[in-house]
């Protein structure tokens, strides 16, 4: 697995973040590696506490300490590790090279400041433009992600926008300075189904003109089968199941995926009952040994093996990983 | 339209208008028209979903319901009575007979009371039973919602999200109420959780012959739930149907756009997407005519002048749309 | 992402902990807070001891403050031979001076901690009763009663507090009610609670105005219960933490304040207290009689300093993220 492919932008290795708290080390991430082809999508899934976000904050290195720390494992942007960078190297390449949006449009922009403030500060600061050029290069870009009449709206606050149009200057903001990774945490999450569209759509677009790749962070299965190239499936910090989006979702070959893609309701589907997954996600301080699923596992509950060793995650067939023992080509 | 016995929820023409003041002497110089003339009938032991995206008044109209604000116009009569019209005494009464769940799994329990204090809370405030009675009653209740009495001393904050709205639900049980107002009762839970929770539901629900008003913005959610489905828009009802009706053969241009906007978990892409420009107004300015033309793909002049009332489809039809366009033939 | 965190680390004891429960259990944890809370209590013992010894007519050293036992403007730590009238000559110790008359400043400054903290006690609790009734119905019934309340916060605050205290304190000398005369003691902590309930009543209807709106209420409200069962079942407990700790840190403004009415006369006129004392030192200074003041300053900047490092911690451990999400 650690083969350093020419078409990999970014390349995650065995990281693993930890959170010293009061309580005890929670350990929100643990030996997760994937890799995210130049171009493409990749989308993180997992429920909430899975550690799809830490994993996002740990590639901006901005997991904050005290109390979280990377521990172990390597981040590679274009083969060039991004924890040996100095901190002042660091902040060239965020904002440069990898941009990030948030779930919450509403809290991730200064409500002091108008749209345009933020954007062009963001141009300035990482290229060598006088303001007002910054701020022509910012109407231009409100324009490319679909804001109509950018020259009015560049002077108006966030609180006069709606979220849509929010998330909107959140876009802009990111791909000012044509960053190579855009990661994408929950973008639509906040968004009513009708804007999710509409972003969505947006994001596609400006991929396929820019050709950055796009790490997505979701819960919702939905958008990951629209929008995602390869999906990894986060369970319990741990990536259970990573394959391309296809083969995924018609056969999904850990009990987890497969139970998670059977209770969400379907369009057009009628069920008497909705398939459940039982229990609830462990928590990080006191979890279950051996496969972290099996206490929830239709298969594991009662296996003695799955009870006390944990399945790595393994190459099961090509292009496909899976962490589990009865996980089909596993052994 | 006659108006017989045989149904448990008669909401007619409902209004909730809030008052925009503004000036030294708060004089009211507008309204935020958050319903508008909403109209639905629930037989007793169905469920009626209400769908619409944030700020289309669904939340406003269960909350007003309950009278827990209050109506600027309408009628609401429930099991034959008039709801609005009730006195505040009968109107503690009559929350007995209707009870509701929240959205917010963290925000809906008081985090300083423990869990038989909230369980049994509601037994008490209408003084039904003594004190051991009503901690019986709480575990019985926590076991109906697949909890179990150990649970009875413990906080709020020690439980998962799931679990908290299982409390929601025990608490909203405690009167044995005939219709339960379910607002966005799952949207905030994580997806594993969610079908725990609407399969407990509709359990539930069979047990006990409750009615259900289902307000929730996920269309599958409430596929999978409902018998009839309301879709609102900007304080009104667009669309009104079976629920086999309405996803077969959605009329209304919102519903159409609104089904083909929610990503499948299939990677086979079957259906073709409508993706509405535009955002939904606010309601203190709606635009003048049908509330849905600046975004509507099929706008026309008579769009933007008249507004279409909620008819049906054709003449036969249980099937009701507010569209020139839906009629068929 | 720490939140999703923290909502995990939420973990399950066999025995439910209310939050009350947690927040004191995180304070014990905590040593410098402890000691504070120790120190304060050390006062309140001594407050008390003073107090039930006036009442019980225990003769102690703390009743006698009123003996001479020394000659007049003694230093500390230093020997002396005095002849008290009508005595025999003596010779003595005393450890922390005397004064004018000859009366030991230690058992002075001690009794001042009586006077001081029931002023604040006593200020406290009225600020109280009016301030949480007044704040809280206002944030939860808004309207014209709201305005009225806000018109009075707003009008009392415009007022310089200590003018305001020292109207109050004038005017109520000569008055009495139900039959206690108003001036001295009473009239002081009469005077603060009056003034002082201003910040808590404004503080209580901020807090209620911004959990009424919560789902949690709107629950209670949908199940039947009473605007009186909300506010005190569902509201108040609430905001009893913010309160606590509010006042654990007003409690320092009002020996402050007990301090400098005394200072200017308004307060205790015939028993010890700080302020009094540093009233009497300001002629004593230029004599090179330190002690007196310093005595008085210290004993108030040990309580302050201690309540204050309390109230902090206490903020820091009683009002957490209630929700965990």
């Amino acid at each position: 697995m650690m083969k350093q492919d020419n078409g990999n932008l970014l390349s995650i290795r065995k990281l693993s973040t930890h959170f010293f708290t009061e309580q005890g080390v929670v350990k929100s991430v643990q030996d997760v590696s994937f890799d995210l082809h130049a171009g493409k999508t990749l989308a993180v899934v997992g429920e909430s506490g899975c550690g799809k976000s830490v994993t996002a904050l740990s590639v901006m290195r901005l997991i904050p300490w005290p109390p979280g720390k990377i521990v172990e494992g390597d981040i590679l942007l274009n083969g060039k590790s991004l924890l040996r960078l100095s901190e002042g190297r660091m902040r060239q390449i965020r904002g440069n090279d990898i941009a990030m949006i948030f779930q919450e449009p509403m809290t991730s922009l200064n409500p002091v400041f108008t749209v345009g403030n933020q954007i062009t500060e963001a141009i300035v600061l990482h290229r060598k433009v006088s303001v007002r050029q910054a701020r022509q290069q910012a109407i231009e870009m409100m324009r490319k992600v679909g804001i109509a009449d950018p020259h009015r709206r560049i002077d108006e606050y966030p609180h006069q926008m709606s979220g849509g149009m929010r998330q909107r200057v959140m876009i802009a903001m990111a791909l000012s300075c044509s960053p190579k990774l855009l990661i994408a945490d929950e973008p639509t999450t906040a968004l009513d189904v009708t804007i999710q569209a509409q972003i969505l759509e947006l994001l596609r677009q400006l991929q396929a003109d820019v050709g950055m790749s796009i790490l997505l962070i979701t819960h919702d299965l939905g958008v990951v089968a629209e929008n995602a190239d390869d999906v990894v499936v986060m369970y319990a910090s741990r990536i259970v199941e990573s394959a391309a989006v296809r083969p995924l979702f018609e056969k999904p070959l850990h009990p987890y995926t497969q139970g998670l893609l059977r209770s969400l309701p379907m369009l057009g589907e009628r069920k008497e009952r909705l398939d459940v997954i039982g229990g609830a996600v462990p928590s990080p301080l006191q979890f279950p040994s051996g496969c972290k699923f099996h206490p929830r596992c239709p298969v594991g509950k009662d296996d003695r093996r799955c009870q006390t060793v944990e399945p790595p995650l393994k190459e099961v067939s090509p292009g496909r990983c899976a962490a589990c023992w009865y996980a089909e080509g596993y052994e | 339209m006659t108006n017989n016995n045989n149904y448990l929820v008669d909401v007619a023409e409902l209004k909730t208008w809030f008052s925009i003041r503004a000036g030294v002497l708060r004089k009211t110089v507008g309204h935020v028209k958050a319903v508008d003339g909403v109209s639905f009938r629930i037989r007793p032991g169905r469920t009626l979903g209400l769908v619409g995206e944030s700020g289309c008044g669904k939340t406003t109209v269960g909350r007003t319901l309950l009278r827990l604000i209050s109506p600027t116009a309408g009628r609401f009569l429930f099991d034959g009575e008039d709801v609005f019209a009730a006195s505040f005494k009968r109107l503690k009464a009559l929350r007995r007979d209707i009870q509701m769940m929240f959205q917010d799994p963290y925000g809906s329990l008081n985090p300083r009371m423990n869990i038989e204090e909230i369980v049994s809370e509601p037994l008490l405030v209408h003084r039904l039973d003594g004190r051991a009675k009503r901690r019986e009653k709480a575990a019985e209740l926590l076991d109906k919602v697949g909890l179990s009495a150990e649970h009875l001393g413990r906080y709020p904050h020690e439980f998962s999200g799931g679990q908290r709205q299982r409390i929601g639900i025990a608490r909203a049980l405690a009167l044995e109420p005939k219709l339960l107002i379910c607002d966005e009762p799952v949207s905030a839970l994580d997806v594993s959780i969610q079908s725990q929770i609407i399969n407990l539901l509709q359990d539930l629900q069979k047990e006990m012959g409750l009615t259900y008003l289902f307000i929730a913005h996920d269309l599958a959610v409430v596929e999978h739930i409902s018998e009839d489905v309301a879709v609102m828009y900007l304080g009104r009802i667009v669309e009104f149907a079976s629920r086999d009706a309405l996803y077969a053969d959605p009329r209304h241009p919102y519903t159409q756009a609104l089904l083909s906007a929610i990503p499948e978990p299939t990677p086979v892409k079957t259906k073709h997407r409508i993706v509405l420009g535009g955002e939904v107004p606010s309601p203190s300015n709606p635009p003048s005519g049908c509330p849905f033309h600046p975004r509507c793909p099929l706008a026309e002049q008579r769009c933007r002048e008249e507004i279409q009332s909620l008819d049906p489809i054709d003449p036969s039809s249980r099937h009701l749309a507010a569209c020139w366009k839906a009629k068929k033939g | 992402m720490l939140m999703q965190m923290s909502n995990n680390t939420s973990a399950k004891p066999a025995k439910g902990r209310s939050l009350w429960a947690d927040g004191i259990r995180r304070l014990r944890k905590r040593r410098l807070a402890m000691l504070c809370f120790w120190v304060t209590m050390a006062y309140f013992a001594l407050a008390a001891a003073v107090f039930i010894s006036e009442r019980t007519g225990w003769e102690n050293v703390l009743t006698r403050w009123n003996e001479d036992i020394g000659p007049s403007y003694q230093a500390p730590l230093a020997t002396y031979e005095w002849t008290p009238q009508d005595a025999e000559p003596m010779s003595g110790w005393s450890l922390f001076g005397t004064d004018f008359l000859g009366r030991s400043t230690l058992r002075k400054t001690l009794y001042g901690a009586k006077t001081s903290i029931a002023v604040a006690l006593g200020a406290s609790i009225i600020s109280l009763l009016i301030g949480i009734p007044l704040g809280a119905a206002a944030g939860y019934f808004r309207g014209w009663f709201d305005d009225i309340v806000i018109w009075l916060l707003t009008t009392l605050n415009t007022i310089p507090y200590i003018l305001l205290v020292m109207a109050f304190a004038v005017v109520l000398r000569d008055k009495s009610l139900l039959g206690i005369p108003l001036r001295g003691m009473t009239g002081v902590y009469l005077a603060m609670g009056l003034t002082s309930w201003v910040g808590i009543a404004r503080l209580i209807r901020g807090e209620i105005m911004k959990r009424k709106e919560s789902e949690y209420v709107l629950a209670a409200r949908a199940m039947g219960c009473s605007s009186g069962r909300i506010i005190f079942f569902h509201l108040l407990p609430n905001v009893f933490h913010i309160i606590i700790i509010n006042f654990s840190l007003r409690f320092v403004g009002f020996i402050h304040a007990e301090v400098i009415l005394s200072f200017l006369g308004l307060g205790e006129t015939d028993k010890p207290s700080w302020g009094a004392m540093i009233d009497a030192a300001r002629a004593e200074l230029a004599r090179d009689v330190w002690w007196e003041m310093a005595a008085a300053t210290l004993a108030i900047f040990v309580l302050s300093l201690a309540l204050n490092l309390f109230g902090d911690a206490l903020r820091d451990c009683l009002d957490p993220k209630l929700r965990t999400d």
